[in-house]
């Protein structure tokens, strides 16, 4: 399953590129990892909290006398109790006269026991008055649609619209132009690990929240805002996390109803969401409507491009944040002349909604590269030759200002081509079975959500064994194995030697977190930077020890030597833990400790790319209208693959949500409510779903990614995303204007097809 | 579920008899307790996760005495007084880990490690019932967890390569691979 695997480490690297099992691993497998959900606190409480059933209506009356009367109740909030408190701009924690959305949170309890919690919740008493809602972005646009704030005339909530170079006249000096539509639906982000949180108020000042998380300071800086507290004040435990896909970049509603049931008890409050709680509180993918435009010469180059995206979000832009994206995302990919953004998230009474796993570019690629295949296919062009004809390369500047200093998307494609065995099959394979190729980039970090830092620190015990103090959340990806990895190499050491201490922003040092694919490029660069710092303390010590320059020293092995010479040659060398020894109880008593941040030099934008290419073939049965992926051949210029192990895992993982999102995955919305609530009717792949996956790693060894690293966390499913959409357009003939691509949709265009080949129609069938 | 509730619930509460990896418990429930609110509640066992608690997830599987697999967060806890059944804290013995556990390190079918306990029980009792399952076999028996992780891919690897870790020394750490 992994020819193609990563070459061996490079010279001098004993520890990157080896294939590491998790350090944690031994934990994981034996049911020793704390999570959120395991901690038990003296004294907790369980919260729960009442939300709407409406989309939209008028807070008539709200009754708590009883639930407040029931024994074992500790606290109950409502709007009157916090009338402050917001959870966003313009957005109350708690229901202020009015719900917006089905889900919203009116009231709030906690209790000595989840029963009488629930109990409690029975016993609160709310009239609503239901008022004309606005539940789908379709409707929200119509000229005569209600209002879903009265300050947001035609329920706009915001725009971005972005020029680069002249669009107009690029357009004009095309030869052919086409246009396409897309649709992409409300998604879930499935969390293994459900919503959870568990805050303890207890002392007014100091906020203790453990949960799992992205991005710690980003909880840290919404809660302290909300409560009136310093950042510092505010402590997030986040040791293990069980999944994010997206999904815990930003605080939820129920952290800080847990902190304000927190406050008021005096006690730690959990909560945590339940089943059909989990699909109504989350924050994944709204539904979103793109309208895709390229002008072409005959040759098959790109002069412009244009895209027009429109996001419903909800009943509150909580995630207005990534509209930017999509106008930057081509600027990755492809040489043009001109090209035209313009976005806009439109209000719904729909829970405010961002994004589910591979971000608004998975989706939007979905139907961007079926487009641009059938732009391919009207120029007469194989659609491989298309992509990589406009194809970025090492050395450009792009429109937005970005450089790659390293670039392998050509050679992506190569591979894939190559690999998939490309030329043989498109255009030759029989009816209903299909084959797509997509292309994508994805940006290392970059300081367009933050100021994007991240630091570390590493302390050096007298015994040898290293300390490694990082921010990074590892949310599965293998983060804190990486870093191990990384402080290891530096050092001259195993990984095994380090112990990585994570998840507590009272202890670790800054880090912005796991999101914007900025883990290994950024943690990555600081934790480099820390061990070095140390290795630099160490190699003067052990310098004069050996009567040589510290620039002369080699860590490699466990041992320090002289370069050049043997690394264990008696009285010219030390092993790692004589020269930590000789630091602390040598003269000086230097205790070793290594600091370090990482930030980019660039003001804006991001400084490295990853790229991918990835073909998909797939196999439609017409009498059923299902579709099945047989093979994914994917290649993915990461750098260099610090843990190739690690990074395949992060390549099956992105395969299987990436055909899911595309083919399955979709929450069936009526009203504001979501009608397949549940793991059963929202359908993910199961065991025998998965295709036959090909890897090939491209490394192109970045000049500023950590050992040369880039990502490898987001990038391949945007690309799996294309290339599954492109193969089913692929098998039926024609783009496929929405997904989720089910059997009933399908049925429909097969069915169509069918009817038009007995009356003879030309073009009828599918390829 | 606190166990260190102060009210207690409402229904009538019972004693449950029950052996959890061959030690003997004796636990007030009540009938609306589930078999994994004991395990994690009342017995302090937080290997085995809660997930939907409507059995569509499998991260809260666990043995019965015939080594199959049974959704805990399904059962309510009265209907297995008297018996016997294994969590994951009970697959290994004396700290060694059991060669399946071993397989999941070492083929990182492990990721972010949440549905790890159950999927890791499921694998278990494909082997129990077969020690050289077909992949029909392993397919079936792991239809019931959902990993989102991992796209189940490594985990097929991990059981399809159980075996190698059956006793003593497996293969050097990372060092197998199909």
């Amino acid at each position: 399953m992994t020819d193609g695997r990563a070459p061996p480490p490079g010279p001098g690297l004993g520890v990157i590129g080896r294939r590491q099992p998790r350090l944690d691993g031994f934990d994981k497998v034996s049911g020793r990892s704390v999570f959120a959900d395991d901690i038990e606190l003296p004294g907790m409480l369980h919260g729960r909290i009442l939300r709407s059933p409406h989309a939209r209506a008028r807070i008539v009356r709200l009754d708590t006398t009883k639930a407040r009367a029931l024994p074992g109740v500790k606290a109950v909030v409502t709007n009157g109790d916090a009338p402050d408190l917001v959870f966003s701009e313009r957005q109350p924690l708690l229901a202020k006269g009015f719900v917006h959305y089905v889900g919203e949170e009116v009231a709030a309890v906690a209790a000595t026991d989840p029963f009488i919690a629930d109990e409690a919740l029975r016993l609160i008493e709310v009239e609503y008055e239901p008022l004309p809602a606005v539940t789908s972005l379709r409707r929200a646009l119509q000229p005569d649609a209600p209002l879903v704030h009265e300050w947001a005339a035609g329920n706009v909530a915001v725009t971005h619209d972005r020029d680069f170079g002249d669009p107009d006249a690029a357009f004009a000096e095309s030869d052919l132009v086409i246009t396409d539509e897309f649709r992409s639906p409300v998604q879930h982000n499935t969390l293994a690990e459900f919503h959870v949180a568990i805050a303890d108020f207890s002392n007014p000042d100091k906020l203790h929240v453990w949960t799992p998380t992205q991005s710690a300071p980003m909880y840290q800086m919404a809660l302290a805002k909300a409560f009136g507290l310093e950042s510092s004040q505010v402590r997030i435990v986040y040791g293990n996390v069980g999944g994010a896909f997206t999904g815990r970049g930003r605080a939820k509603p129920h952290h800080f109803v847990a902190a304000l049931l927190s406050r008021v008890a005096a006690r730690p409050v959990k909560i945590k969401a339940t089943a059909d709680e989990e699909f109504i509180m989350f924050r994944g993918s709204g539904e979103t409507l793109y309208r895709f435009r390229t002008g072409v010469t005959r040759d098959g180059r790109i002069r412009a491009l244009e895209l027009d995206v429109t996001f419903d979000a909800g009943a509150h832009a909580e995630w207005a944040m990534i509209l930017w994206l999509p106008a930057l995302y081509p600027n990755w990919l492809y040489r043009f002349e001109g090209l035209r953004y313009r976005g806009r998230f439109v209000y719904t009474n729909t829970v405010p909604k961002g994004s589910n796993h591979g971000g608004i570019m998975g989706r939007m690629s979905a139907g961007w590269m079926q487009h641009l295949t059938r732009v391919a296919e009207e120029l007469g062009l194989d659609p491989a030759e298309f992509h990589r004809r406009n194809a970025i390369e090492a050395g450009d500047h792009a429109r937005d200002g970005s450089d790659f200093g390293s670039c392998g998307l050509k050679e992506c494609i190569d591979r894939v081509v190559e690999r998939s065995g490309w030329q043989v099959k498109y255009g030759r394979l029989p009816p209903y079975r299909g084959i797509g190729i997509g292309i994508g980039a994805q940006a290392s970090g970059g300081k367009n959500a933050s100021n994007d830092t991240s630091a570390a620190m590493v302390k050096i015990a007298d015994d040898g064994r290293v300390t490694l103090f990082t921010g990074i959340p590892d949310l599965g990806q293998g983060s804190w194995t990486v870093m191990a990895m990384i402080a290891a190499e530096v050092l001259g050491i195993e990984p095994a030697d380090v112990n990585v201490v994570g998840g507590d922003s009272d202890i670790v040092p800054f880090d912005w977190g796991a999101f914007s694919q900025r883990g290994t490029f950024m943690t990555g660069n600081a934790v480099k930077v820390a061990a070095e710092d140390a290795r630099a303390q160490l190699a003067s010590v052990a310098a004069a020890a050996l009567g040589v320059q510290a620039e002369d020293l080699v860590f490699a092995g466990g041992r320090v030597h002289i370069r050049g010479e043997a690394p264990d040659a008696p009285g010219r060398s030390l092993s790692f833990r004589e020269a930590v020894a000789k630091a602390f109880h040598g003269g000086e008593g230097r205790y070793v400790m290594g600091r370090g941040f990482f930030n980019s030099p660039r003001q804006s934008g991001s400084m490295a790319f990853s790229f991918g290419a990835q073909v998909a073939e797939v196999e439609v049965d017409p009498e059923s209208g299902a579709v099945r992926v047989l093979k994914v051949t994917v290649a993915h210029d990461l750098g260099r693959a610090l843990n190739p192990l690690a990074v395949e895992g992060q390549l099956d993982g992105q395969v299987f949500s990436g055909l899911s999102q595309v083919l399955y995955e979709e929450c069936r919305m009526d009203a504001g409510q979501v009608l397949n609530p549940s793991r059963l009717e929202y359908k993910l792949p199961r065991t025998w779903e998965l295709p036959e996956v090909d890897y090939t790693l491209v490394e192109t060894i970045d000049p500023y990614g950590p050992f040369g690293a880039k990502e490898v966390g987001e990038g391949p499913i945007v690309v799996t995303m294309s290339a599954v959409a492109a193969a089913v357009a692929n098998a039926l003939g024609e783009p496929l204007p929405q997904m989720p691509m089910t059997p009933w949709r399908l049925l429909r265009v097969i069915r169509h097809h069918r009817r038009r080949r007995a009356r003879g129609a030309p073009g009828a069938a599918p390829r | 579920m606190d166990a260190k509730r102060e009210t207690p619930p409402a229904g009538r509460s019972r004693v449950l008899r029950l052996v959890v990896n061959g030690d003997l418990h004796e636990v007030l429930v009540t009938p609306r307790h589930t078999l994994l609110d004991v395990i994690r509640g009342e017995l302090g066992l937080k290997g085995t996760k809660e997930g939907c608690t409507t059995g569509s997830c499998g991260v809260c599987t666990v043995h019965n005495d015939r080594g199959e697999a049974i959704l805990s967060c399904l059962t309510p806890a009265l209907e297995w007084d008297g018996e016997s059944i294994t969590t994951i804290e009970g697959l290994e013995s004396g700290g060694r880990l059991a060669p399946i556990q071993q397989a999941f390190v070492e083929h990182h079918a492990v990721q972010c490690g949440y549905c790890t306990p159950g999927v890791i029980m499921s694998a278990q009792a494909i082997l129990n019932a077969t020690p050289e399952p077909a992949e029909a076999d392993i397919n079936d028996g792991l239809a019931g967890v959902i990993c989102r992780c991992t796209g189940h891919i490594k985990v097929k690897e991990a059981v399809r390569n159980a075996w190698r870790y059956a006793g003593g020394a497996g293969p050097a750490p990372g060092g197998s691979h199909d």
